[in-house]
């Protein structure tokens, strides 16, 4: 769409970016049943057994996953101050805040992947109940922004070459919606596994 | 272990700076009325709990150690 | 908002230039109508392929220890027969097939929101069949479409196949829905308000959200399961800590809507066919677009009904029994409001109308027997058996499949723009319904005597029976040929159809048959709903001489 958005008249537009709109949140909507679904699997094979984690299982690190979360819940806000920049037409402003919200988001998969390392030779995928919900879980949401963040260099990419503009800037809207999205998964992630 | 307790200040203050700023971004985002516009409300909202949840974990009232 | 300002252009109404070339009109098409097609045709090889498989299953049972197939082979066929005819016939036809073919046209629309979406929805449809009939190679799944664990983690190299076949669809099928809901709300022609569209357009909308919703938790429950069996990853192995019964509540939490994807758009074109074939207004327009809100709804509450043999305590079996009995009302709502719209009509006996009859009758008895195994003392003696086989068999054959071929004989002119043969249709119809009831009516009784369901061989006291069903499903099977006939015949020297054979009064009958690629040369407006014969045509911008047709049926 940003190839032909510029030449679209006004009203052409307006629908179709209403239209886009509707269908991305349906995507996240169903999006949000992938991980109901496995955090259900999660909390049914959780209270099907009178200790958790299962014996052997040493828990993750709670305040590594602290640090990594206020990480990612800073890349939002400045995804959110990007996004502001693009409304008022603030060109550097947006950049600025693109570069650190894809910055943020790489640490985070960082942060991730470092509690992953430390975790593995103790909690196998494998081994437990408690692998197989943690690793697939966070596994699953590590993926999603891993993809976010390819998405977010896109958009940036696009702006620089002049397709997105303060006026028609779909791309970015889904970019952000999609992002904030990963942030709130990560928030219900962060409690049952580190809070719960 | 001195880690941890680095972790905990760093996480404990980074929230709250973060969660300010989500705040203040709801608040300049609250009369918008677009569809997409409710949404980033929500997601907003859910953001500053997340916040909330790891300045409690950082200070050692929540959180499976 | 008056009429001219439902007329100002609307930004949509432009028509975009058309597809040139072999590859862009008939392969890589964006035309939601050549889509349509291409779905029917890869869910009839499917329907032909699941419908063999089901063939020699049959002729395995005519004898109670026969040596045609060993158990193996015979548990294999059961499988993909049912898988295939679930993922690859019954929910890709009536979504896929008619939904394409015809929501748009009856909104009014030039095509669906997302075309190119569309478009990779159907293409990832025959590499799914493709890996589900390849799973024959390796081994094909044994434990019938639910798979259920330890067999589905621990036996069938081919299951892996199936795990990535059912996703592949799982994904077109997600797609599909999120873009028929959002083509719905955002792209109807000006004036249609929700309760001016015809009610093919209401079942549209509540199967797509049930495809959108449900189906991402399908994708979840296979991907868990092949990462089980491949990485021993131990979600459903009571070993490790994991559960079969998991696996249940994921399968079924999906599988049950599932069966409402299925059945939903054949409530819809059996509520188009009525109208038109009574000539007069549908009875209880509201109610039938309602209770399929309501079935929609109901249907996420119910799915442990599938699962009252299994271990679940009473205290969860007791509210979905109370669910599944409540779920029978809306539908129950449709069939009173079907009957009424039939009540003192003029009724013309044509083929899709012979269909919709048949398909009251098999999907009523169906649905009872239904209500029967939703009580927990009735399901546990027949769950597993001949019963639920003969359940199954009436709402899903009796229910879609029988709809499919009502909606098959309606919408053939409008998509061929030629007629089939009406004495070959009625001739199709009464085989296929008197050989339909032969092959599963006895079933009911075989489940309550006890004989259970996907075995290959059985007691010596229900070989009478079996052998009559056996042959009763050679001729169902047979039967099929006619339709085969009818389809080439049409093409070759089928009478030309025109715009509006039926007398329909819904948009779709309003342009040429078949369709040109943009539709409507300019976009209709509508003025009221579409169900008041009698009353004038209520749209504008459409060409008049088609319109008078609506009231002049050549059939």
């Amino acid at each position: 769409m940003a190839a032909h958005a510029i030449t679209m008249d006004d009203a052409a537009y307006a629908e179709q970016r209403d239209i886009r709109l509707l269908g991305f949140l349906f995507f996240l909507i169903s999006d949000s049943v992938f991980f109901g679904s496995l955090i259900f699997a999660y909390l049914y094979l959780r209270n099907s057994v009178p200790i958790w984690p299962p014996p052997g299982i040493e828990r993750p690190d709670v305040y590594l996953a602290a640090v990594n979360s206020v990480v990612l819940f800073g890349s939002g806000v400045t995804m959110h101050f990007a996004m502001e920049g693009m409304r008022r037409s603030h060109m550097r402003r947006f950049v600025g805040f693109m570069l650190s919200t894809i910055v943020l988001g790489a640490l985070f998969v960082g942060g991730q992947v470092l509690e992953y390392v430390k975790l593995l030779p103790v909690d196998k995928w494998a081994g437990s109940t408690f692998g197989a919900s943690f690793y697939t879980l966070t596994g699953m949401h590590g993926f999603h922004v891993s993809v976010g963040v390819v998405f977010l260099i896109t958009v940036l990419v696009q702006t620089l070459r002049g397709t997105y503009t303060k006026d028609r800037h779909f791309g970015l809207t889904a970019a952000t919606l999609y992002w904030h999205f990963v942030d709130i998964i990560w928030v219900a992630l962060f409690f049952l596994f580190y809070i719960y | 272990m001195e880690l941890h307790l680095l972790e905990r200040i760093f996480a404990g203050i980074a929230s709250i700076v973060v969660g300010a700023f989500a705040l203040a971004g709801l608040v300049g985002e609250w009369k918008k009325t677009g569809l997409d516009d409710h949404v980033t409300k929500v997601m907003m909202v859910l953001l500053t709990i997340g916040c909330v949840l790891v300045i409690l974990v950082a200070a050692g009232l929540i959180g499976r150690v | 908002m008056s009429v001219a300002d439902l007329q100002r252009a609307h930004p949509a109404s432009h028509i975009h230039p058309a597809p040139q070339g072999f590859i862009s009109k008939y392969i890589f098409s964006l035309d939601h109508k050549v889509i349509a097609v291409q779905y029917f045709i890869t869910s009839g090889l499917f329907f032909v392929l699941a419908g063999l498989l089901a063939e020699l299953v049959r002729v395995q049972l005519t004898q109670p220890h026969n040596n045609f197939l060993d158990a193996a082979t015979f548990n294999e066929a059961f499988t993909v027969h049912g898988s295939a005819m679930v993922w690859l016939v019954a929910i890709p036809v009536l979504t896929g097939g008619f939904g394409n073919l015809i929501m748009p046209l009856q909104i009014g629309a030039r095509d669906v929101a997302f075309p190119w979406l569309n478009m990779l929805s159907f293409w990832l449809f025959p590499p799914a069949g493709i890996l589900l009939f390849g799973s024959f190679l390796l081994g094909a799944p044994q434990a019938g479409w639910t798979e259920y664990p330890p067999v589905s983690v621990l036996a069938s190299p081919g299951t892996s196949m199936w795990c990535a076949a059912i996703f592949l669809i799982g994904i077109s099928s997600t797609i599909t829905g999120l873009n028929f809901l959002v083509t719905i709300i955002k792209m109807r022609a000006p004036g249609m308000t929700w309760t001016r569209m015809p009610l093919f357009v209401w079942a549209s909308a509540v199967t797509a959200f049930l495809n959108f919703i449900a189906t991402a938790n399908l994708s979840i429950s296979l991907a868990v399961l092949f990462i089980q069996r491949t990485f021993h990853v131990p979600f459903y192995d009571p070993v490790h800590g994991g559960s079969p019964v998991l696996w249940q509540h994921m399968f079924w939490f999906y599988s049950h809507p599932a069966v409402y994807i299925m059945i939903l758009p054949a409530f819809g074109i059996v509520s188009e066919i009525l109208p038109t074939m009574v000539r007069r207004p549908i009875f209880g327009y509201k109610a039938i677009a309602y209770s399929s809100v309501a079935i929609t709804l109901v249907s996420f509450m119910v799915w442990a009904h599938h699962m009252f043999t299994s271990g679940l305590a009473q205290w969860i079996q007791l509210p979905f029994m109370i669910m599944t009995m409540a779920v029978a009302i809306p539908t129950g709502v449709k069939v009173f409001s079907w009957v009424a719209t039939l009540w003192g009509g003029r009724i013309r006996f044509t083929t899709p109308l012979l269909f919709v009859l048949g398909f009251l009758s098999t999907f009523t008895l169906g649905g009872i027997t239904g209500v029967f195994l939703g009580s927990v003392p009735a399901d546990v003696h027949e769950h597993g058996t001949y019963f639920i086989v003969a359940h199954l068999h009436y709402v899903l054959f009796g229910g879609s499949i029988f709809g499919l071929f009502a909606g098959l004989y309606y919408w053939w002119p409008k998509m061929t723009g030629r007629m089939l043969d009406e004495t070959l249709g009625k001739f199709h119809f009464w085989l296929m319904f008197v050989s339909f009831n032969a092959t599963f009516f006895p079933m009911h009784w075989l489940g309550l005597l006890g004989m259970p369901r996907r075995v290959a061989t059985y007691d010596p006291a229900f070989h009478g029976t079996n052998l009559f069903v056996s042959i009763s499903a050679f001729v169902l099977g047979a039967s099929m040929l006619i339709f085969a006939y009818n389809a080439l015949r049409s093409a070759r020297r089928g009478k030309p159809a025109g715009p509006n054979p039926w007398g329909g009064r819904t948009l779709e009958w309003m342009i040429p048959s078949p369709p040109p690629y943009y539709n409507f040369k300019e976009l209709p407006v509508v003025l009221s709903g579409p169900y008041d014969y009698g009353k004038p045509l209520p749209y504008l911008n459409v060409d008049p001489a088609i319109m008078q047709l609506a009231d002049a049926p050549a059939y």
